[in-house]
């Protein structure tokens, strides 16, 4: 019934469903963290001493290596999009470059889990300090925000493990991509408030 | 047999992804918290009237449920009523039909939007039986009465989490999350899903306001998500983010509260602007007047309404400087929206009115939203505002703006729409009666207000028995006017229930363009079939062309050649 209904003018979507419906997804997620990060910068402004002399210090190191993980994650999906056509035609999926994609995200939310655990058991908590509340707060949010994109990345595995047209395949590439360079994007940023300033 | 029947019914009418019934599941549900909302408000209402004594139908009303059923009236009356009804009830039901097409973008997204609301609404009415009782720090949620104050008694996770005030930060998450999946479908459908000939400035208006309010909700809602993470962490996982002892800052979650709070009274008030752009342009027989310049307007309030919200917090000990920036403000995005009712009144100006029963809810709203907006400007200005915050002046102001909006925007729709979307016609005599009395009796409950609130009466304080400047004489007088007009407020509000059923009993006798009205929802059967065109219609002309000179008919159908 629905296919008889099609709107005759299926052909003028400049930009598809859904990497539209993303589009505005990821604007009220920026805003949620330009939230949190205007809420920080208020309150590290008006601290007088940040981070607190009795709070242990947040590892930079470590985390820098994490950065480098992530972004190489978020350059891969984009190798994977970019090449996915060229793949497809020469009998290949790519889809390697995908797995490994994931694989680093999934790192970085590993060794990040890890340094929670370190941090907690150092006195770093909830309720130590706002400086404490804080770090749990954005990067947590952020960690959360890495999950949710490792399962959409999962979802797209597995949409273009069994799609039968490109055009398809290639429409959901482009939605969920996006959600992961925001992912991926915001992380820097994050990571240069509340681990460097 | 009998088991597949009922499995298409919960397809039908429970599960179903099209959209015509999700309005309506939206609709139904705006209307039962409608009525949650409006009894919380007879039982305080009758309690600050006669203060101390049983209330018919409740019992006796203590300090702290009056807080509870004022806070929680607020949340449901903005949350679960004016957003179910004007956003997502009017969204799905006009959208897709408006711009000729079958359904939304993403249907399943809009069958899971309604289920995620309608939990939200449980778990708002469930907090009501919590101990402690339902949250009654007020709607906004100021820490630190939601933080850490008298509401939260017992500091432990699972308690806490169980609270007054983690239940009602958790149901207003999960409205929001919904109305998120609401709008991106709403504003996806409309970029892709339009019908031939049908471009951006064929559009009726009130999609292009309901889109625009979807934009101003998508855009302010995060960083109240983000202020409501934190006041929830501040509950149960003892953070202090609002807490001044411990460095952080109560000031900070009213910023976050009103970069929100106050775009949400657009959002809540261009679906119902769009819908009177719909309504009086058929009932006058004219073109809407200045139909482009009212989507520039619009665009333009969306850009103000980010940068006036601290007009909420001229006594919160906010920079002086910073205030007169957002008095400024709020005074001049009132112009936009002045605009938008002179062309209105320029629509109307030289029609021929036909006095219909959406035309007189129609402009009901424009009469009572000029009280509402009038005194609006008065508090905008930082100076008056000092001396009337937190009064019943700007308890009246509001309802003055809200009440028009949402019930008057609803019923005005509601009359309009609903002989195409139910196909059945409603009783002209009965709804002659709604619409007068409820807007006779409307007055009644506020006007007197706002002398109550010129004399200095605070809104929060349940029984004003200790006072002696209110507790007798004329402001006592004012109370008891105020309640006994909304008991009957109330009381109308049946007329148009039994008009209702009256209706949906009878035979479907609809016709299809009862109004003779151009946009293309009236060109499709009432009730629209599942699909809604049998063939898309093909657009040739814009929504607003009546009366044109040197045609036969005084109205031109969008899909006319
Ligand atoms: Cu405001």
């Amino acid at each position: 019934m629905e296919t008889t209904l099609t709107n005759p003018v299926a052909s003028r979507k400049f930009i598809s469903d859904g990497v539209l419906g993303m589009i505005f997804l990821l604007t009220t997620e920026a805003m949620l963290f330009a939230g949190f990060i205007s809420a920080y910068i208020v309150n590290h402004a008006g601290a007088t001493m940040w981070p607190p002399a009795d709070q242990p210090r947040l590892p930079i190191g470590i985390t820098a290596i994490n950065t480098i993980i992530l972004l190489a994650s978020g350059f891969l999906l984009f190798f994977f999009s970019k090449n996915f056509k060229s793949n497809q035609a020469n009998g290949k999926n790519g889809l390697g470059i995908l797995m490994l994609s994931m694989l680093l995200g999934l790192t970085f939310v590993s060794i990040q889990g890890i340094e929670w655990v370190r941090l907690i058991g150092y006195g770093l908590t909830t309720s130590s300090s706002l400086y404490a509340s804080f770090f749990y707060l954005i990067i947590g949010f952020h960690g959360l925000h890495v999950l949710v994109g490792l399962a959409i990345l999962a979802y797209l595995f597995n949409k273009v493990k069994n799609s039968k047209s490109t055009e398809d395949a290639k429409n959901t590439i482009n939605a969920c991509k996006l959600y992961w360079y925001f992912v991926v994007g915001i992380w820097p940023l994050l990571y240069y408030l509340v681990y460097l300033s | 047999m009998e088991n597949t029947h009922k499995i298409s019914f919960v397809n039908k009418y429970l599960f179903s992804t099209d959209h015509k019934t999700i309005g309506a599941q939206y609709t139904i549900m705006g209307v039962l918290m409608a009525a949650v909302g409006g009894f919380l408000a007879y039982i305080f209402r009758y309690n600050l009237a006669f203060p101390g004594q049983n209330i018919p139908l409740f019992g006796a009303l203590g300090p702290q449920q009056y807080n509870s059923f004022v806070t929680i009236h607020g949340m449901i009356m903005v949350f679960w009523v004016g957003m179910p009804v004007l956003l997502a009830g009017f969204g799905n039901f006009l959208i897709p039909m408006m711009i000729g097409t079958d359904d939304m973008a993403f249907p399943t997204l809009n069958m899971m939007s309604f289920w995620i609301f309608f939990l939200s609404a449980v778990i708002l009415l469930a907090s009501f039986f919590v101990p402690g009782g339902a949250f009654g720090g007020g709607w906004t949620m100021y820490p630190p009465l939601s933080a850490n104050g008298y509401m939260v008694r017992d500091p432990n996770f699972l308690s806490a989490l169980l609270s007054g005030s983690s239940l009602l930060i958790l149901a207003v998450a999960l409205e929001f999350v919904a109305m998120l999946m609401g709008g991106i479908n709403f504003l996806v459908t409309t970029f892709n899903k339009r019908t031939k000939g049908m471009t951006a400035f064929r559009v009726p208006l009130v999609v292009w306001y309901i889109n625009i309010a979807a934009v101003i909700f998508m855009f302010s809602v995060g960083p109240l998500v983000a202020g409501a993470f934190m006041l929830l962490f501040d509950v149960v996982l003892g953070t202090g983010f609002y807490d001044p002892a411990r460095g952080g800052d109560p000031i900070l979650f009213q910023h976050l509260f009103w970069f929100f709070g106050h775009p949400e009274v657009y959002v809540l008030l261009l679906p119902s602007l769009g819908v009177l752009a719909e309504v009086i342009p058929v009932f006058s027989r004219k073109p809407l007047f200045a139909y482009k310049k009212l989507v520039y307007l619009a665009l333009l309030s969306a850009v103000l309404s980010v940068v006036v919200w601290a007009h909420h917090q001229f006594i919160a000990g906010i920079d002086p400087r910073m205030a007169t920036f957002f008095s400024i403000g709020t005074i001049i995005i009132s112009i936009p929206f002045a605009g938008i009712f002179l062309s209105f009144m320029a629509t109307l100006w030289g029609g021929s009115i036909r006095f219909k029963l959406p035309m007189l809810w129609a402009l009901g709203f424009i009469a009572l939203f000029l009280i509402g907006g009038l005194t609006g400007l008065f508090l905008g200005s930082n100076a008056f505002d000092i001396y009337a915050h937190d009064t019943y002046f700007v308890v009246t102001h509001f309802h003055y703006t809200l009440f028009p909006d949402i019930f008057f925007g609803f019923f005005a729709a509601f009359y309009f729409w609903f002989p195409k979307f139910s196909g059945r016609t409603l009783n002209n005599t009965l709804g002659h009666l709604h619409f007068w009395l409820t807007f006779v009796f409307f007055n009644c409950t506020w006007f007197v207000l706002f002398f109550n609130g010129l004399a200095g009466q605070h809104r929060r304080i349940h029984d004003y028995s200790a006072f002696s400047n209110f507790s007798g004489g004329i402001y006592q007088t004012f109370e008891k006017f105020s309640t006994i007009g909304a008991i009957c407020l109330i009381l109308t509000q049946f007329i148009f229930l039994i008009n209702v059923i009256m209706s949906m009993s009878k035979k479907k006798n609809a016709v299809k363009n009862p109004w003779e009205a151009t946009t293309l929802e009236w060109v499709a059967d009432s009730p629209p079939p599942h699909g809604n065109f049998p063939v898309m219609p093909e657009v040739f002309r814009g929504p607003y062309d009546y009366s044109v000179p040197g045609e036969a008919k005084d109205f031109l159908p969008q899909n006319q050649q």
